[in-house]
């Protein structure tokens, strides 16, 4: 009676989860379909089987629709912002958590204010700055925008961390004749992984996904980051459903093959900032 | 051979000074530590946003043309510039309803999971998903399953037999930010779901038990005890979505451009547009728009914060 009733009762629960994973996992496989299938097969019937599949559409976008151009533009701009702002934000973050020196305060204000600066705030006078150190138009200017506006998050997030690391361990290190370089290096270093862990993988999804930077900064095609070269080609290719949805997926696998095995590691560093 | 203190201690270990502060630390290491940071952070950010204020009072055209203008640029927003005003209304409605949504539904969700649904560890990886999406990729699939013709979203209708109600949502004004709207949560659902599912797992289960033994609904323990126990994560959220939405661009810009008939056009799209695509050729006016949005936002930032404040925290 018991086991019947909570049964019932947790009916509509079943139901609306059933309905909602349908709802976001639904379109993601949808796109999966479409981008084995080719538009003539897709415009048939839209709600198809990919059979056959057609992998060598993931050949053809890579080379002849410029993908691989725009796959290795993100990568390099990604993995060199990620890996600059991980260190400078690291050593910013553990000078701020460790030492008393006069104007503390006021550099974390400073850096932290950058929490709340709209991109549209910066956007066109990084235009014009881009503009006048000829940096307008190059990964390179770029990857320094990206570090930029990324270190605010990530010194909030490994400061906090970092801010609660014992002192003592710093005082035995001291005492040890530890450099304050080597103190960083060998204790907050080691200690912080989980966090540098967090932060990592929060700009590593951010920047490969980034759009409005990349958009205002880059004009040539053979520069253009992963989300800019597929607004490029759907916007020239609008009715090759087929080829757009396998660009789509090239950029969607890199996240899922990665989320398939850190899926706990992405979601606490996605909401590092937001759970306090 | 002599060296100086700071120089020492930065050099290597053993000729530390002969007192233990780890606390302190001569002014080359703290150069050493922050200058990368904020070199990069003072040349393209603070910088920028300088440089975006002084815009704000000048004209800039093409050719290093600078010209000051004074307020003239606020003056024409405020006063003369219909489609500013068209802007500030759709991002305004845009974001009362998605941070509402955001925060309304996250909570559902993670409550959802919390009741111990069937799979929750799964389902959460699940929900989770479109957060990591691109919203390039999550543009053109919405653009996709809005499509008159074969999109998921008509289909769906026909399915249900209720076909009447096909419309083609984006190409029309009055449906067309609605739709966006639906998109913009399909991705961030899954964001304030994680979240509130952390802070729910914090919270003290002698209390949510104590509230079972009193036979308290489901939905007087939600109003009454899960709701104002969670107040902290609830005021985080609303000022985190709010920040997002009054920014938002890039789903607006690809999926409809700010069309048809400025429906869509919010403030930030509209100083894109002004910016890089009118012929006006002046980056002085779109940062006019920017500044006055950015001093709105931190308005309703600091007016959200202290009136949702808690004022006595809660002891549990």
């Amino acid at each position: 009676m018991q086991w019947g009733l909570q049964q019932v009762r947790r009916a509509p629960l079943v139901l609306f989860v059933v309905l909602y994973t349908v709802v976001t996992g639904g379109p993601l496989l949808w796109v999966a379909t479409m981008s084995l299938r080719t538009t003539a097969e897709i415009f048939k019937d839209p709600y198809g089987l990919p059979m056959p599949a057609h992998w060598e559409k993931f050949a053809e976008a890579w080379t002849k629709s410029n993908y691989g151009t725009y796959f290795w533009n993100s990568a390099i701009v990604v993995v060199i912002a990620v890996a600059l702002v991980t260190v400078f934000g690291a050593l910013a973050a553990h000078c701020l958590a460790r030492y008393n020196f006069r104007g503390n305060r006021v550099v974390r204000f400073l850096i932290l204010s950058g929490l709340v600066l709209p991109p549209q705030l910066v956007m066109l006078a990084l235009f014009q700055i881009l503009l006048d150190i000829n940096l307008y138009n190059t990964l390179t200017g770029l990857i320094l925008v990206y570090v930029a506006t990324h270190i605010a998050m990530t010194v909030y997030i490994l400061e906090g961390f970092f801010a609660q690391i014992p002192q003592d361990l710093f005082d035995a290190a001291r005492m040890d004749g530890y450099s304050d370089f080597e103190i960083f290096w060998r204790v907050t270093m080691p200690i912080g992984k989980p966090a540098i862990f967090t932060t990592v993988t929060l700009n590593f999804i951010i920047l490969w996904n980034e759009f409005l930077f990349a958009v205002v900064l880059l004009t040539d095609d053979d520069k253009r980051t992963l989300p800019l070269g597929i607004m490029h080609f759907t916007g020239s290719h609008q009715l090759d459903v087929g080829m757009v949805a396998t660009g789509l997926m090239i950029a969607i696998l890199p996240i899922i093959a990665i989320y398939a095995f850190f899926s706990e590691t992405m979601i606490k560093g996605m909401t590092a900032g937001a759970v306090r | 051979m002599s060296v100086p203190g700071w120089l020492s201690r930065f050099a290597g270990r053993g000729q530390a000074r002969p007192e233990i502060d780890a606390r302190s630390a001569g002014i080359a290491v703290l150069v050493v530590f922050l200058a990368p940071a904020l070199l990069v952070y003072a040349g393209f950010t603070i910088y920028p946003v300088l440089r975006t204020f002084y815009n704000a009072f000048h004209a800039i055209k093409p050719q290093g043309v600078v010209e000051f203008v004074g307020l003239s640029n606020f003056a024409t927003l405020l006063l003369a510039d219909p489609i500013f005003w068209k802007a500030v209304a759709n991002t305004s409605v845009f974001t009362i309803v998605a941070t509402i949504v955001d925060v309304v539904g996250g909570l559902l969700l993670a409550l959802c999971l919390f009741a111990r649904a069937p799979l929750a560890p799964l389902l959460r990886v699940v929900w989770f998903t479109p957060v990591l999406m691109s919203y390039v990729v999550v543009g053109i699939l919405w653009v996709w399953i809005f499509d008159y013709d074969w999109g998921l979203a008509n289909a769906a209708l026909r399915w249900l037999g209720l076909g009447a109600f096909e419309q083609s949502w984006l190409g029309h004004p009055s449906t067309a930010l609605w739709s966006v709207l639906v998109a913009h949560e399909w991705k961030w659902l899954g964001f304030n779901m994680i979240v509130f599912l952390a802070a729910l797992h914090a919270l003290p289960s002698e209390v949510l038990g104590a509230a079972e033994l009193d036979n308290c609904g489901w939905f007087a323990k939600l109003v009454y005890i899960i709701a104002p126990m969670l107040r902290g994560t609830i005021v985080n959220l609303l000022v985190l979505s709010f920040i997002g939405k009054m920014m938002v661009f890039d789903l607006i810009w690809i999926m409809t451009g700010g069309g048809p008939l400025w429906s869509t056009e919010t403030v930030s799209t509209y100083v894109y547009k002004r910016a890089f695509e009118w012929n006006t050729f002046d980056l002085g006016y779109p940062s006019a728009i920017a500044v006055l949005w950015f001093v709105i936002i931190l308005v309703f930032i600091a007016i959200m914060t202290r009136l949702l404040r808690q004022r006595e925290r809660l002891e549990f």
